[in-house]
C-alpha cells in the first residue's frame, strides 16, 4: 500500500512539474472547465427565472446538486481522466505494453499515471458553489455531516471511475474504442437531474439499473436532509459493485491484449 | 465556373466516400444524442410541472425546439473540422493544396458539406426510431414561409459554423495545440448559440445583445424560425445580420489564411 502511494506521489510530482512547464496550457484548460461549469449554472439560473421548483427542488437545492455533480466530475478529471483517455489510445496503438512491464498492478499503473492540476483547481470553484448554495439554504452541517458527505462524494467518484474504466476496457475487445469515452459524458448528464424527476422506465434504467442519478443525488441529499443509512448503503454497495465489475472486466480484457493491432 | 463546379463536385464525392467509412460512428453518435434528448425531456418536463407556458411557449413547443436543434447539429454543426484543418497544417498535408489550383477554404467547406450530408441523413435513423415516443410532444407552427426563410438561414448558419471552425483550425499557424481554444469556444457557442436553452428565455437585454453576436446565428436563429419562436419581421432582419456576419467571418478567414501562410514553412517533398 505504501509502495503504491509512493508510486502515485512520484506520478503526481511529474504531472505537476509538467504543468509548471506549460503554464499557458494550465490557465487555458482551467478557464475552459470554469466556462463549462458556468454554462451549467446558467442553465439552472435561466430555468429558475421562469419556475420556482424542478421536481420539488428549489433553485439553491438544484445548484447544490449541480455543484456536487461538478465536484465529483472535477475530481475524476483531476485524478483519472487523462490516464484513462490515453489508455484507450494505448491499447489500440500498442503503447500499452509499457504498462505491462511496470512493477505494479496494471490497472493502477495505467489509470493513475497522470493528474490534471487544472481540473483539481476547479474543485475549489465547485466547492464554492456548494458552500454558497448551502449558505443560501441556511444549512449548518456539523463536522460529522460534512465527513459523511465527503464519504458519499468518494463513493460517487469511485462509481464514475469504474464506469469510465469499463467503457475504456471495451477497447480490449473492439480495439478501436476511440470516442467511446463520449458515452460517459452522455450517461452522466443524468447526474445533474433530481431523482424525483424520473418516472416510469427512465426511473428503472437511470436510477435503479445505472448509477447515473444516485451518484450525485445521494451526496446532495445527505447535505440537504441529513444522513440516511439506506441511501448511503445503496451508494456504497453500488460503488463496491461497479468497482468490482470494472476490475473484473479490465483484467479479463487484459488477457485478450495482443500488443499493436495495426 | 463550370470547371470549378466539376472540381468541387469531385471533392464532394470523395468527401461522401470518406465519411461513409465512418457511418457507424455517426449512427452511434446519433443514438447517444437521444440520451441527451431524454435528459432535456426530463429536465424541462419537470420545470413545466404545474405550468402551461415558460417564456410564452408551452412544453410541446419547447421540446420541438430541442428536437430541431439536435437535428440541426447533425446537418450543419461543425463537429471536428477545426481539428482536421489543424492536423493538415501541423502535418504539412496542407502543402499539396498550396501547389494546386484549389481554394483550400472551398475544398474544406465542400468536405464539410459532404460530411454533414452523411451525418444528417444517418441521424434520421435514430430519430425515426424515437419518433413514436416523442411524436405527442412535438408542435410545429403552420406558416409555410418559415420553411423557405428557415432553409436560407440554415445555409448561412452552416457558413458561419464552418467559418468559425476554419478560423480555429488556422490558429495552428500560431499555436501548436488548439484543443483548449476549441473547447472554450464550444462552451461559449453552446451558451450563446441557444444549445443549452432557448435564448429568448434569457433576460431581455441579454437576448438583444446576443442578436448582435455570430453565435446567435449559428444555431438558435434557424431553429427559432422553424419552431415559431421568432416572427417574420425579426426573421428577415436576422437574415440581414446573418449575411453581415458571414461576410465578416469570410474576410477574417482570408486575413488569417494570408497571415498564417507567411509563418508557414513547408519542408520535404
Amino acid at each position: 500500500m505504501t509502495r503504491y502511494l509512493q508510486i502515485w506521489l512520484a506520478s503526481a510530482r511529474y504531472s505537476i512539474t509538467r504543468t509548471l512547464m506549460f503554464r499557458f496550457d494550465f490557465f487555458l484548460w482551467a478557464t475552459v472547465e470554469l466556462c463549462w461549469m458556468a454554462v451549467n449554472l446558467l442553465l439552472i439560473a435561466v430555468i429558475y427565472r421562469h419556475t420556482d421548483s424542478i421536481a420539488g427542488w428549489s433553485k439553491y437545492e438544484m445548484m447544490l446538486l449541480v455543484g456536487t455533480a461538478m465536484l465529483i466530475q472535477r475530481l475524476l478529471f483531476g485524478f483519472f481522466w487523462t490516464s484513462l483517455f490515453e489508455t484507450a489510445r494505448n491499447i489500440r496503438s500498442g503503447h500499452f505494453d509499457f504498462f505491462l512491464a511496470q512493477p505494479g498492478n496494471v490497472m493502477f499503473m495505467t489509470t493513475t499515471r497522470k493528474i490534471d492540476p487544472d481540473s483539481l483547481v476547479n474543485t475549489i470553484v465547485a466547492s464554492a458553489v456548494i458552500i454558497y448554495s448551502a449558505n443560501q439554504l441556511g444549512l449548518q452541517p456539523s463536522l460529522g455531516d460534512i465527513a459523511l458527505y465527503l464519504l458519499m462524494i468518494f463513493c460517487g467518484l469511485l462509481i464514475h471511475y469504474s464506469a469510465l474504466t469499463l467503457a475504456i476496457s471495451l477497447g480490449f475487445w473492439i480495439t478501436n474504442a476511440q470516442g467511446i469515452e463520449g458515452s460517459y459524458f452522455t450517461l452522466f448528464e443524468f447526474s445533474r437531474l433530481p431523482r424525483q424527476a424520473f418516472a416510469g422506465i427512465a426511473n428503472v434504467i437511470f436510477v435503479w439499473l445505472l448509477p447515473a442519478v444516485i451518484v450525485s443525488n445521494i451526496p446532495a441529499q445527505t447535505l440537504l436532509h441529513g444522513f440516511d443509512l439506506a441511501s448511503a448503503l445503496w451508494l456504497l454497495g453500488a460503488a463496491v459493485g461497479w468497482f468490482g465489475v470494472a476490475c473484473l472486466v479490465f483484467h479479463r480484457g487484459l488477457r485478450r491484449y495482443s500488443s499493436a493491432s495495426s | 465556373m463550370l470547371t470549378a463546379f466539376h472540381k468541387y463536385r469531385h471533392v464532394f464525392i470523395v468527401g461522401l466516400q470518406g465519411n461513409l467509412v465512418y457511418r457507424w460512428n455517426f449512427a452511434i453518435r446519433g443514438f447517444f444524442s437521444l440520451f441527451h434528448l431524454i435528459v432535456v425531456f426530463i429536465l424541462w418536463g419537470a420545470a413545466f410541472a404545474g405550468k402551461t407556458t415558460i417564456g410564452g411557449f408551452d412544453l410541446a413547443q419547447t421540446m420541438t425546439y430541442f428536437v430541431v436543434l439536435l437535428m440541426m447539429q447533425f446537418f450543419i454543426g461543425a463537429f471536428n473540422e477545426d481539428y482536421q484543418i489543424s492536423e493538415e497544417i501541423r502535418n504539412g498535408l496542407i502543402n499539396q493544396f498550396l501547389l494546386k489550383p484549389i481554394n483550400y477554404f472551398l475544398y474544406r467547406f465542400t468536405i464539410y458539406g459532404a460530411a454533414r450530408f452523411v451525418s444528417g441523413l444517418l441521424f434520421l435513423i435514430p430519430l425515426a426510431v424515437a419518433y413514436p415516443f416523442i411524436d405527442q410532444h412535438l408542435s410545429f407552427p403552420p406558416e409555410l414561409w418559415r420553411l423557405g426563410v428557415g432553409l436560407v438561414a440554415m445555409v448561412l448558419s452552416a457558413l458561419i459554423q464552418f467559418s468559425i471552425a476554419f478560423c480555429f483550425g488556422l490558429l495552428t499557424f500560431w499555436f501548436l495545440e488548439i484543443q483548449g481554444f476549441v473547447i472554450l469556444s464550444f462552451a461559449i457557442e453552446s451558451l450563446l448559440g441557444g444549445q443549452m436553452f432557448p435564448l429568448d428565455l434569457m433576460p431581455e437585454w441579454v437576448f438583444r445583445l446576443a442578436q448582435y453576436l455570430p453565435f446567435y446565428y449559428q444555431m438558435y436563429f434557424p431553429v427559432a424560425i422553424f419552431t415559431g419562436r421568432i416572427d417574420q419581421a425579426l426573421a428577415v432582419q436576422g437574415l440581414g445580420m446573418q449575411a453581415i456576419w458571414v461576410v465578416l467571418l469570410l474576410a477574417f478567414n482570408h486575413f488569417l489564411w494570408t497571415r498564417g501562410l507567411r509563418r508557414h514553412t513547408a519542408v520535404g517533398g
